[in-house]
This record gives C-alpha cells, structure tokens and sequence, in this order.
C-alpha cells in the first residue's frame, strides 16, 4: 500500500519529533495501565480483605412475615401468629448442602448454628457472636487454626475458641473453664481450648467457635441449623449465585457484596475516578497525535500542493495522515504496554518493612487490550482532523504559498 | 492535426467582499502538437491565473476548454483530478518535491499513487526520464541531497512521467541562478523537440520567451499580441 509507504516515510523524516510523539502517547497509556493496575489491585486487595474470613454467599431461614389467614367469617379476622420463641432454622439442611456440593463454583460449605450469648467470669460479663461449626470444618469459611496463638484449635465436646481481645477482656487464658450462657438462658462450664488472633477486630473481640453438637442442645437445636456458609471460587460471582440459591431451595441467600454495600459503593467510586484518570489520560494523547499531524500538514502545504496539482486523490492525501495516526498509535500503545507492565511489576516488588505490598498493584489487571485498542482507535479519529484539512488543501493556494 | 490545447472565451472575476475584480477578460488560446510556448506579462496580467484555469486547478467564469479533443470545464473536482493526473503535467517556480523520497521515487510519483505502489515499470520509466535529463547518477539520491537546478529537472521528469499531452510550467527558473535556469531551459527545449511534447511556458523574463517557439503576451488579462508559429489567439 502506496500510502502507508508515505506515511512511514514522513514519521521517519524527522524521527527526532516522531520520537517524542510516540514517547508522549506510550508515557499516557502507561499512565492509564498503571492507574488501571492499581485500582484493579485495590479493589482485589479490599475483596480479599473483606471476603477472607467471611463467607461469600450466606444462606438462612426465610424472614418471618406474619400473614392474614382464610376466615370462615366475613366479620372476623384471623391472623398467623409469629412464634418468636423458636428459633428460625433450616430444617432440611442436608439436602441443600447436598445442591451446594453439585456446583463446581462451590469451594466450601458451613452448615452452622448461630446465635447469641454471654461469657462469664467471675464478675466479668461478655456478649458474644456464637458460631458452631463442625470440627472438620472449623477453616472452612475463615482459616481460625492458622490464627491460634494459645492452645490448639481443637473443638472438643466442652471445648470454646475464643478471640484475643475477649480473652485479654474477661482474663482468660487457653485451658481455663469459662460459664457459657445462652440468650434463651442455658448455662454451662465450657474449657477455652485455644485464643486466635486475626487482627480483625470485630472477630478477634465477639466471634467464639463451638461445635455444632455442644451447640444443639445450649440453643434449644436438636436438627436443623441456622444458617450455611458458603465460599466460591470466584467471589465476584457471589451475587448471581445467591439469587440461583434463593431461586433453587426458597431460602434467604445474601452476597458478600450485598452485607458489604458500603465498600461497593466505595469501590465503585474509586473505579469512577479512575475512569476519568484514564479518560483525561487519553484525551492528552489523541490531542498530542492531532496537533502534531496538524503541523506536519501545515509544513507539507507545499508537498500536498503539488501532489493535488498532479492528480493525487484526495482520497490518498487522507490517507497517508489518518496511517501516520495509526502507526503512531500502534507503536506508542504497545510501547506503552509493555512499558506499564513493565513498571507495575516492578512497582509490586516494593514492600513496606513489615513485608506487605508498598502498593496494591495488579500488574496483570492493567487493561492492557481496552488501552490498546482505545489509543489505537483514539489516534487513527485524532489524525481525521487533519487529514481532512490535508486532503481539503486548495492545490494553487498550496503551490503560491 | 488537431489542437492540443484550445481554450474560449476565458474570463475569470474574482470576488473579494463587495468587491469584484476581473483578471480575465474572454481569452482565446489554442496550442498545437509540439508547440514550444511562452505567456509572457507583468505582473497581474492574468498569466498565471490562465495557466491554473488550463491546468485545470481553477474554473473560469466562463469559457471553454478543450484538451487533446476532451471537453474539461465541465468536469467534477475528481475528474478533473483525474485528468490532470493522466493527460497533463506540471513545473512550477518551487519544485515541491518530495524531501524523503529519492529522485527516482519523485518522478514515479504520479504514476504510483494512482495505482497504489510503484511497479518495476513505472521504476523503470522514471530512471529513464532522469537519465533523459541528465541526472542518471542522482536517481537514488533524496531530494534534500540535490542542487536547486538538479531539483528542477527531477521535477520537469516527474511532469513527463504519465506522458501528459500538455505539459504547463509557471516560472519554471524563477528560482534558479542563471546558469541553472539556462541548463533547464535548454532541457525543457530538447525534451519539446525530441519528445514532441506541448509546452506552455508562463513567464515574465524575456529570456525565456526568446527560447521559446511562440510567444503569447498577456495585458490587462487580454491578449496583447501573439508572436511566430501557430493558429490565432486573441481577446475578445
């Protein structure tokens, strides 16, 4: 193609400006992938941070509506009466775990029971956040015998896990007996077998673990369980899954994200201000690439000229402006690709003195096709202008010039 | 033998705002096969404002034109392009030529552009225009690396390259010194007479119009008086 030979001649005619040209659109799309990188890296760090001792998906009892029943009467009204004296449960609970097994998205189930009680010592009174969970599966939603810092993470029949914070606030150390009492009033002598530290305030403070056959009969639960836990491979997917779940067994199915909406909402933010990075970033570029090209038209008026006066399509003029836009932006978004990834890997080797991350870079999320193709795109629309005006040059106006 | 150049009744008003100025005031040229001519006047004659209505690059207000047998002024802007791509060619004061391109890829120009490449034809014809002008040992040097005169004959090649039928030069020394522009005129005189091809020379320098076959003098954009060979032009 006779144009793109042109094109690579006039970029190649002053390669000192073509240089700075192609080094200005790789420094805009190495600004866009690192910004890309480091707001991909953030929201995944956050995900992690919030999804790794939770669950992803969390299944309980329909709410308790009470509801107006078929009266025999037209003057009398019967309503069903809420019982609020037992607790909600899942009663057929093996059957959907039993679903949740069958779906490969599922990386680990905790059929539990939850609820409230109080641990006393001596004068010391503390409310906590009761999980119980079968031994087997006490790291299956949060890896709490990674986290014992005293005792051992065994869940014996009289056996309690409990946080640092609490321990540290009702004096207790691991093999010490506490008085366990329920909010239905069940009392009973536990052993604290191990204390964990997770460094997540709200667990390491309220949250103890028993196990779920200590647990039955303190919360008045011979069969069912309150609720089941669930871990995805891919958390991101946990809201479609919970509506799949709701869909499937008429259970009350909550996301991670929608118990976390706040950090959503920060997030989405956060990617919000991103896009106007990126988009600024680009638009900086497509308008260096359109007033570079403007001047090269404007000092090859008499080239151009001369071209039309022999007979050269303005069609080929075009051309030959709208291909150095896109050689430019090639070359420049692949350079700039490459120098990005190249800068947030090295950007992810930084750590803190205390070993993490200096930043919470992903160098493998940096956008790297969608910038690629955009300045590509972005820079074959910003050499149009000029173009246009090249391929529209008066040739006599050009030549008397 | 048929005209190659006929043009009637050319009249050319350029508007300004309100104001209204006529340059050309029905002119009627006619050019045979291998004539050799020079539009000689002052400045604002009206020469060169002829020369870009003949070459296509302008439309009169009113005339016609007729080229090798061919209709023109009623031509669309894309075929007039067309035109003037195969059946003219072009030398001005300032050569225009292409810096990053060799000599021989300058002349090929207008033969490659049209059909997207230069083919070992189109090279083959070039190298032999530029031999033809005396540049056999500048075919691969860029345009930047040539003399002013040098540059000038790789642009009267690059006017030959389509084998134009008429060939129209608006002060093709004006940028010369003087023992260049006598080296490109005598080459322009020796490519008429062995190419028999038709030149029409706009100039104001005596000189020139001395070498040439005829001379046509422009005034007040009439023509004034028209010297040797050829049919008749006049003013109306």
């Amino acid at each position: 193609m006779f144009a793109l030979s042109v094109a690579r001649r006039y970029l190649f005619s002053n390669p000192a400006q073509t240089a700075l040209l192609i080094a200005g659109v790789a420094l805009g799309v190495m600004a866009f992938v690192f910004i890309t990188a480091l707001i991909q890296g953030l929201a995944i760090r956050l995900t992690d941070d919030v999804t790794a001792n939770s669950a992803h998906v969390s299944l309980e009892p329909p709410t308790r509506v009470a509801r107006v029943l078929p009266s025999p009467a037209a003057d009398v009204e019967s309503v069903a009466i809420v019982s609020t004296f037992q607790r909600r449960q899942i009663r057929a609970w093996s059957s959907t775990v039993a679903l949740l097994r069958s779906q490969t998205s599922v990386s680990a189930i905790s059929p539990q029971i939850s609820g409230s009680a109080f641990l006393v010592k001596g004068e010391a009174v503390a409310p906590v956040a009761v999980t119980a969970v079968d031994p087997s599966g006490l790291d299956a939603i949060s890896p709490i015998s990674t986290e014992i810092v005293s005792g051992d993470a065994s869940l014996s029949a009289d056996g309690i896990l409990i946080g640092a914070r609490l321990a540290e606030s009702l004096g207790l150390s691991a093999g010490q007996p506490v008085l366990f009492r329920t909010d239905r009033g069940v009392d009973r002598l536990l052993i604290v077998r191990g204390i964990f530290d997770t460094g997540l305030q709200s667990l390491d403070e309220r949250v103890a673990f028993l196990a779920i056959q200590t647990a039955r009969p303190l919360f008045l639960l011979p069969e069912g369980v309150t609720n089941i836990e669930v871990k995805l491979v891919d958390p991101a997917r946990a809201r479609g899954f919970a509506a799949f779940m709701a869909e499937a067994t008429g259970l009350r199915a909550t996301s991670w994200q929608e118990k976390n909406a706040n950090l959503e909402g920060a997030l989405s933010a956060q990617a919000q201000t991103g896009t106007l990075i990126q988009i600024f970033s680009l638009i900086s570029v497509l308008i260096g690439i359109a007033s570079a090209l403007s001047l090269s038209a404007n000092r090859r008026r008499g080239e151009i000229g001369i071209m039309r006066a022999f007979g050269v399509s303005s069609r080929f003029i075009a051309a030959v402006f709208v291909l150095q836009g896109l050689l430019i932006g090639v070359v420049g978004a692949s350079i700039g690709c490459v120098g990005g990834f190249a800068l947030c890997s090295w950007l992810a080797t930084m750590t803190k003195p205390d070993g993490t991350m200096a930043l919470p870079i992903a160098p493998s999320e940096g956008g790297y096709v969608a910038v690629f193709l955009l300045t590509t795109l972005g820079a074959v629309l910003a050499s149009v202008i000029p173009a246009r005006s090249a391929a529209r040059l008066d040739p006599l106006e050009a030549i008397q010039q | 033998m048929s005209a190659v150049l006929d043009a009637r009744g050319i009249s050319m008003t350029f508007r300004n705002g309100d104001e209204f100025t006529k340059v050309l005031k029905g002119v009627d040229l006619t050019l045979d096969p291998g004539e050799l001519a020079a539009l000689l006047g002052a400045s604002g004659s009206g020469k060169s404002t002829l020369l870009s209505i003949v070459g296509l690059l302008l439309r009169p207000t009113t005339g016609t034109i007729t080229i090798a047998g061919e209709r023109v002024e009623g031509l669309s802007e894309v075929d007039r392009a067309l035109f003037r791509n195969q059946r003219l060619g072009f030398i001005f004061q300032f050569h225009h030529l292409l810096p990053d391109f060799t000599a021989t890829e300058n002349v090929a120009f207008p033969a490659a552009a049209p059909a997207g490449g230069i083919t070992p034809a189109m090279r083959s014809r070039a190298r032999e225009l530029l031999a033809r002008v005396g540049l056999s040992d500048r075919m691969d040097f860029t345009a930047t690396r040539l003399s002013g005169g040098q540059k000038q004959r790789v642009a009267i090649a690059r006017a030959l390259m389509n084998e134009p039928e008429l060939v129209l030069a608006d002060e093709p020394t004006g940028s010369l010194d003087r023992v260049a522009a006598e080296q490109v005129l005598d080459l322009m005189r020796e490519v008429n007479r062995e190419e028999n091809a038709t030149f029409l020379i706009c100039t104001h320098d005596e000189k020139v119009a001395a070498r040439c076959t005829r001379r046509i003098s422009l005034s007040d954009g009439r023509v004034e008086s028209v010297v040797g060979a050829g049919t008749s032009e006049h003013s109306q």
